[in-house]
């Protein structure tokens, strides 16, 4: 159960609407159709007003990750250590997510994700995303990393 | 550029200065003018950051400044230290000022400190809400728990680590070689706040992790202080006391998802593209092989081998054998932060990178090399090259 969340002013974005409703949706622009994030009122690309917001694919590629060990507020004590990723989308965009509590798993920059929403209450909800076994391909020679 | 540092001035480092900010600033103001052989009243141009407490009002009511033509001000901090001198330079150049005094004054560590949550995060009843429209600690972010620069820091040598295929002890060396050296910098320093603790490979590695890969002492430090520095132009400068350094480029460089904490660009184990390195080193007339000594914002260990690549001071996935076989020490082709850096002298947000670029200028560092050309650079996002007056 997380304890930090968006104060309760942004939850009615549909960022945070579509995961409280179970999908991942990402901002996107209806004239060139490429996405991006953090959402914006313009398209960073083609700079088209023509915003909207599509369901992402889920799938992902690990570009980084750390372990935090040491809690950087009191109320964190008892949360650490936990996994914070930075992960790519295959719409091209990134995004911060983690590995949920008690889910022990082998990280390796690289490696394929996909995305799996955890829903904490009725407005908030979370995209975290987990190694895709079935979708990895292990590239011969690439070292182990923590 | 056509401008010069021409006066540095500090207080002491400390963890508890014991005195207000603003005393602090006016006590390094006050030492840097001295320093430059200039005084209170050619003051007319003051640059800061931003997150600075001590406005330029302040200081221009409690030093009597009669006449201030220039005050500008630099977002996100240290990202910015060498864009402030850019920025002094180009009012400088514009005629709006000739004589600019950069500061900077922070109890940052007896006051708000920058490594804890509760900067970004409001508690109520037991969870914690984040209304911070940008990193660190937004919206997007913090309810992963990434909240503190310092754990993004970890995202990018993790990201480097994988790029480059770096298991856990090739990162654990490199990073140590980086906090080992510049601690032994830092033993010859009587600045800095770690001048008499000393730091072996194996207490480097006993330290406690913080984020992997990173660890206690791949942190730089929290300070209470204040530096100031004062600019003026090339020509003005020849005419004063001759402790005039010589600012050939400064600039500043950020590009879509780079700002303010380089979580949305393409690429992590790089933080800046060739093509701030070109320009630079272009508009200052040397090469990357023609730089003597770099100052390179160490927040944390991992901004130096990053650096070092992203500039072309050392070839691609090159930094672990560079730095493991000691180049970056006194004895090797390229010093890097002969102060100790912000892990070992004190953390001032960039002032205290520049300064110590001037010093070995001046041959004033206290681990001096020979140096015609000094660089300095926050991950691109702002650099300068100093050169001999």
């Amino acid at each position: 159960m997380t304890i930090i969340r968006p104060s309760d002013e942004f939850l009615d974005e549909p960022f945070w609407k579509n995961l409280a409703w179970g999908t991942l949706h990402l901002n996107c622009c209806d004239d060139c159709g490429a996405s991006h994030h953090p959402p914006s009122p313009i398209c960073p690309r083609c700079r088209s007003w023509n915003t909207g917001w599509k369901p992402a694919s889920g799938r992902a590629r690990l570009k980084s990750f750390t372990e935090v060990h040491h809690p950087v507020h009191s109320l964190l004590e008892s949360a650490v250590p936990y996994v914070v990723t930075l992960v790519e989308l295959e719409e091209g965009v990134r995004m911060v997510s983690g590995i949920p509590a008690g889910r022990k798993v082998d990280l390796r920059v690289g490696m394929a994700l996909q995305c799996e929403v955890i829903r904490y209450d009725e407005r908030f909800a979370l995209p975290y995303f987990l190694p895709d076994a079935k979708l990895d391909r292990v590239t011969a020679g690439r070292s182990e990393t923590n | 550029m056509k401008t010069s540092i021409v006066g540095l001035g500090q207080t002491e480092f400390s963890k508890n200065s014991g005195r207000s900010e603003l005393k602090l600033a006016v006590e390094a103001i006050l030492a840097a003018l001295q320093d430059a052989g200039l005084e209170v009243n050619d003051v007319d141009g003051l640059v800061r950051y931003t997150w600075d407490n001590t406005s330029e009002a302040t200081i221009v009511n409690a030093l009597g400044i009669p006449a201030l033509k220039y005050y500008g001000e630099t977002e996100f901090g240290g990202v910015n230290c060498c864009g402030a001198v850019a920025q002094a330079s180009a009012a400088i150049e514009a005629g709006l000022a000739s004589c600019v005094v950069f500061y900077r004054a922070l109890n940052a560590r007896s006051g708000v400190r920058f490594g804890r949550g509760e900067r970004v995060l409001e508690e109520r009843d037991g969870t914690l809400l984040s209304r911070q429209p940008e990193p660190p600690g937004d919206i997007y972010s913090a309810p992963f728990g990434l909240l503190v620069p310092g754990q993004h820091h970890a995202l990018y040598a993790q990201a480097y680590a994988g790029h480059y295929g770096l298991d856990t002890e090739q990162v654990t060396n490199m990073l140590g070689s980086i906090a080992v050296t510049q601690r032994a910098y830092a033993n010859k320093n009587p600045r800095a706040l770690l001048r008499d603790r000393t730091l072996s490979m194996d207490e480097y590695r006993a330290g406690r992790v913080i984020s992997t890969p990173l660890r206690v002492f791949d942190y730089c430090l929290e300070t209470d202080g204040a530096m100031a520095m004062v600019i003026v132009s090339r020509e003005r400068a020849r005419s004063l006391s001759g402790k005039a350094v010589d600012v050939l480029a400064a600039g500043q460089y950020i590009f879509p998802g780079s700002a303010p904490m380089y979580l949305y660009a393409p690429h992590t184990y790089s933080l800046a593209p060739e093509i701030v390195g070109q320009e630079l080193f272009g508009k200052a007339g040397v090469n990357a092989a023609d730089i003597d000594v770099a100052m390179i914002y160490d927040a944390t260990s991992i901004m130096v081998p990053i650096a070092l690549e992203d500039f072309g001071l050392v070839e691609r996935g090159g930094a672990h054998d560079f730095l493991t076989s000691g180049e970056h020490g006194s004895r090797g082709s390229l010093p890097v932060n002969t102060h100790g850096g912000l892990l070992s002298e004190g953390y001032f947000h960039g002032l205290n990178t520049i300064a110590e670029g001037v010093r070995q200028l001046r041959d004033e560092s206290f681990n001096q090399v020979s140096a015609e050309t000094a660089f300095i650079t926050l991950r691109g996002a702002s650099s300068m090259v100093l050169g001999r007056a």
